[in-house]
């Protein structure tokens, strides 16, 4: 990072007075070249123009009069490689028909397979992954264990569930499947609750929608119709599916105790918070309390998220919870949270006490105050530099496209924050990170990957109504670092809840694969582990998820590049 | 912050016609005060004299009829009628005879509440006019018009009349406290209001190291600013200037679990609840403070009433109502 710290002294201004600064530039047109003055290349992240990469897809949030609360939440992305060739194809979610929205053309999902020269080519049609109804999110996961991801696209209406042919082709199985969660699905994860080496499904269910039940709330004192805060729509419960093993699934939402706690989920992750071996999950609710769902490995989860202080803000009340995430930030072996609420909330980073509970770092780490005028949606804890400590990137808009009016302070478009690590804590770098953390955009869905398997994980960001933003890491190759794929064998075969610990030199670093996280999207699979400026590792050790549960440590791997680990081999591939 | 400011605003609220003119109420009483022995009326008599605006004549009747063997709907009558003249006639003491009864006899009679709130208003804005007309360049008059003129948004003579008192006696108290309390409501008052209300509150504690309000605000600030620790001896020192400043110990309990004082913050919360019922967020911390020191049948408790008390409240921060 000391590289890009030697910039021009304006980029040492705060971040707020930038912002004014640039909005000033704006006004009257006689902007100087702030931060232009540096190449995009010296900055950690560079967009990919669509000329460069061919993505051309837009998404279409459907914004109408009525303002339907659907149409400021969408939607989700993924980085996931559906044709294993090793590279990182590109999944993007669209609105489209339902009850109360018909396109003027109908509007598709897309998938841009990988040309492995940084441009992606639209295979969705060929792919059969179109979908078509007002989508969502995505979550990837080999669900029947065949080596090829499936697609489980979530939407406001019914969901789908694609299964991948493994010949560049997918089939709808969601009636057989059994998943088609009907209502307004938005976040989902892949993970294994029951630990019996297949992959579950958890969905999150947002509030009880219909063009039917949209409320005439929303005219303010500006005069004018906004979205309506979710509060006055009725809480619905989110879904369990068990994976039975024979590509159908069972609703278990009820007997595993998750139907009995009433939400407004818009996000979740898979994490074991109390080292139990069990996955545990966390989930973001917006106006009603979060919930922690802690699995008791006997099939149930035990919703504790008051009691271990994760449910509420610190006045005792619900926030609005949408992004989130969990990774052990402070590196003391336990699983920490995080979660993005709405502007003038704060957002929370929550460290685990190890006994359950959980402690709010917002004010101490400095993210409440980079965060309090901001509302979050996709983010994740990942090393974007590779020195071996995980940072946070966040996207930010807020879901009233006239909130301005309503809060000066607020804007619809929010820029990004990036937060480097420093394996305690963290330090708000947006600022001097480059024009893209001062470009104001409507964020939603973030999803992280190395599309160009340079071991900088890259990142995806999908825009509510508006093209995506594919992120070249810059910093990440300054680094060495080492990239693993892991693949299960007893254990669930993306091997969710896996933990890789190594050491190089004085590093001494765990990283657990956790199911999902951000918002409304899904990840590279790969872990890539930085290694700053050591050119070597001296071992690696994976803790395989139940019910395999193995560790198998591998002595002087390779740097600088990607390697597959399979549960119960003993090299790597 | 609440207590203290909502104090103010009553106060201002009431001020709201200041310097205006003749009040509502008493425009409503056409005044003819022919004088008369009306010793005799019976309360109907009375009531038509003074709908007459034959005031003079018919306020003695119209006050027996209040307390006499009247009926209810005869004796609201003559109480308006009696409220209206005593206004018209400028007889504060009869006013607040008939306000008395009014409110005793038809505490929930919405009808009645409303010519009360006038009666208020308008005896608030004769006091104030009192004030005006009796001492208009004196310390009291500049800080009534300043309150007035910052409840009418009128955000920079409000500030020019605090500053003039500043100028006139330095040292008075409480000027500096409503101007810092001015910088932090002002819109318009520029990046740096937070720190100038800051040094307002601070020279105020000059003045008047009791001023409990100048305390918590500095605790509040420091609090927002991320600053637990500043805030902690600010909230406690408030706390004790004012044992009944259920935000003061709300402010100290709450920064001592940021710091994760549990222990600690269990007493001044416990103050908090036991001040503030209907307050989630003193419950919430109470609870986890008693959480986190191992007390879980407690801290069951206050989170089961935290939790009943913010189902059907608006989130944290309502956005977009």
């Amino acid at each position: 990072m000391q590289k890009m710290l030697n910039v021009t002294s304006t980029l040492y201004l705060t971040r707020r007075k930038l912002l004014k600064v640039l909005a000033a530039c704006a006004a009257t047109g006689a902007c100087p070249q702030i931060t232009a003055a540096l190449p995009q290349s010296e900055f950690p992240f560079e967009v990919v123009p669509a000329s460069a990469s061919g993505i051309s897809w837009v998404h279409v949030s459907g914004k109408s009069p009525e303002k339907y609360l659907p149409e400021s939440s969408g939607a989700g992305c993924a980085l996931f490689d559906y044709d294993n060739d090793g590279w990182m194809d590109i999944y993007l979610v669209n609105s489209g028909k339902c009850d109360f929205y018909t396109p003027d053309l109908p509007l598709r999902n897309a998938l841009y397979r990988n040309n492995r020269d940084g441009t992606f080519t639209d295979v969705t049609q060929k792919a059969g992954v179109a979908a078509g109804g007002f989508g969502q999110g995505v979550a990837v996961g080999d669900y029947d264990r065949d080596g090829f991801p499936d697609l489980y696209v979530t939407q406001y209406g019914r969901s789908i569930l694609f299964h991948n042919n493994g010949d560049g082709t997918f089939s709808d199985v969601t009636e057989k499947a059994g998943v088609a969660a009907p209502g307004w699905a938005s976040s989902a994860v892949w993970f294994d609750y029951d630990n019996d080496g297949l992959l579950d499904l958890f969905v999150c269910q947002f509030v009880d929608f219909s063009k039917e039940k949209n409320k005439p709330c929303g005219i303010h004192e500006d005069g004018k119709r906004h979205y309506c805060i979710p509060k006055i729509y009725r809480p619905m419960p989110s879904w369990l599916f068990h994976n039975n093993g024979d590509g159908t699934f069972t609703d278990v939402s009820k007997t595993s105790g998750i139907a009995s706690h009433l939400g407004k989920a818009w996000g979740v992750v898979a994490t074991d918070i109390n080292n139990d071996g069990w996955m545990d999950l966390f989930v973001s609710n917006d106006t009603v309390p979060n919930f922690l769902f802690v699995n008791n490995g006997k099939g149930k989860f035990i919703e504790n998220g008051t009691e271990a202080g994760v449910a509420y803000s610190a006045n005792g009340k619900p926030r609005s919870g949408m992004g989130l995430d969990s990774a052990d930030f402070n590196e003391d072996g336990w699983q920490d949270l995080f979660v993005a609420n709405l502007d003038r909330e704060d957002f929370a980073i929550y460290r685990n006490n190890r006994d359950g509970t959980f402690d709010d770092l917002a004010i101490p780490t400095g993210i409440a105050k980079a965060t309090r005028a901001m509302s979050g949606w996709g983010l994740k804890f990942f090393d974007y530099d590779n020195d071996g400590d995980l940072d946070l990137l966040l996207a930010n808009g807020n879901p009233d496209d006239l909130i301005k009016a309503l809060h000066g302070e607020s804007a619809y478009e929010e820029p990004l924050l990036l937060f480097n690590g420093t394996g305690k804590s963290f330090e708000d770098v947006s600022a001097r990170s480059g024009p893209l953390f001062t470009t104001m955009m409507s964020s939603r869905g973030l999803a992280i990957g190395d599309f160009d398997n340079d071991g900088a994980v890259d990142v995806l960001i999908s825009v509510n109504n508006g093209a995506p933003l594919l992120l070249r890491n810059n910093a990440g190759k300054h680094n060495h670092w080492l990239g693993i794929r892991l693949v299960g064998k007893k254990c669930n075969p993306d091997a969710v809840g896996a933990k890789v610990s190594y050491q190089a030199g004085d590093l001494k670093r765990s990283r657990m694969k956790v199911g999902g996280g951000s918002y409304l999207s899904s990840h590279d699979p790969r872990i890539v582990l930085g290694l700053g400026n050591r050119d070597k590792v001296d071992w690696v050790e994976v803790k395989w998820p139940l019910p395999g549960g193995g560790t198998q440590r591998f002595g002087n791997p390779p740097v600088d590049r990607y390697i597959t680990i399979i549960e119960g081999e003993d090299k790597w591939k | 912050m609440s207590r203290y400011s909502g104090k103010v605003f009553l106060l201002v609220f009431s001020l709201g016609c200041l310097w205006l003119g003749p009040a509502i109420l008493a425009q409503q009483s056409k005044v003819a005060a022919t004088p008369s022995a009306a010793s005799g009326l019976s309360p109907e008599q009375a009531i038509t004299l003074a709908e007459q605006g034959r005031c003079r004549e018919s306020i003695s009747a119209l006050k027996r009829a209040m307390s006499g063997q009247v009926p209810a709907q005869t004796r609201k009558k003559a109480g308006v009628a009696g409220l209206r003249c005593s206004l018209t006639l400028d007889d504060r003491d009869s006013a607040a005879d008939f306000i008395r009864w009014l409110n005793k006899q038809f505490s929930h009679d919405p009808d009645i509440l409303f010519v009360l709130v006038h009666a208020y208003s308008d005896l608030s804005t004769r006091t104030a006019q009192d004030l005006g007309r009796t001492a208009p360049q004196s310390i009291a008059a500049h800080k009534l018009n300043a309150e007035a003129l910052e409840m009418q948004g009128k955000w920079e003579p409000a500030q020019l009349e605090y500053e003039g008192i500043i100028e006139k006696e330095p040292n008075t108290p409480g000027i500096h406290f409503l101007l810092g309390r001015l910088l932090l409501s002002r819109p318009d008052a520029g990046p740096d209001a937070g720190e100038r209300a800051k040094q307002e509150f601070l020279k105020e504690l000059e003045i008047d190291p009791k001023n409990a309000g100048a305390q918590y605000v500095l605790g509040e600030l420091a609090r927002q600013a991320d600053k637990c620790d500043e805030a902690i001896p600010r909230f406690s020192q408030a706390a004790k200037l004012d044992s009944n400043f259920a935000e003061a110990y709300l402010g100290w309990g709450t920064c001592l679990v940021v710091l994760s004082h549990y222990e600690e913050a269990i007493p001044p919360l416990e103050r908090a609840v036991r001040m503030q019922q209907g307050n989630p967020a003193a419950h919430y911390n109470l609870a986890v403070a008693l959480s986190r020191t191992g007390r879980k049948e407690a801290a069951e408790k206050e989170f089961a009433i935290q939790r009943e008390l913010t189902k059907n409240s608006p989130p944290d921060e309502p956005k977009k109502e």
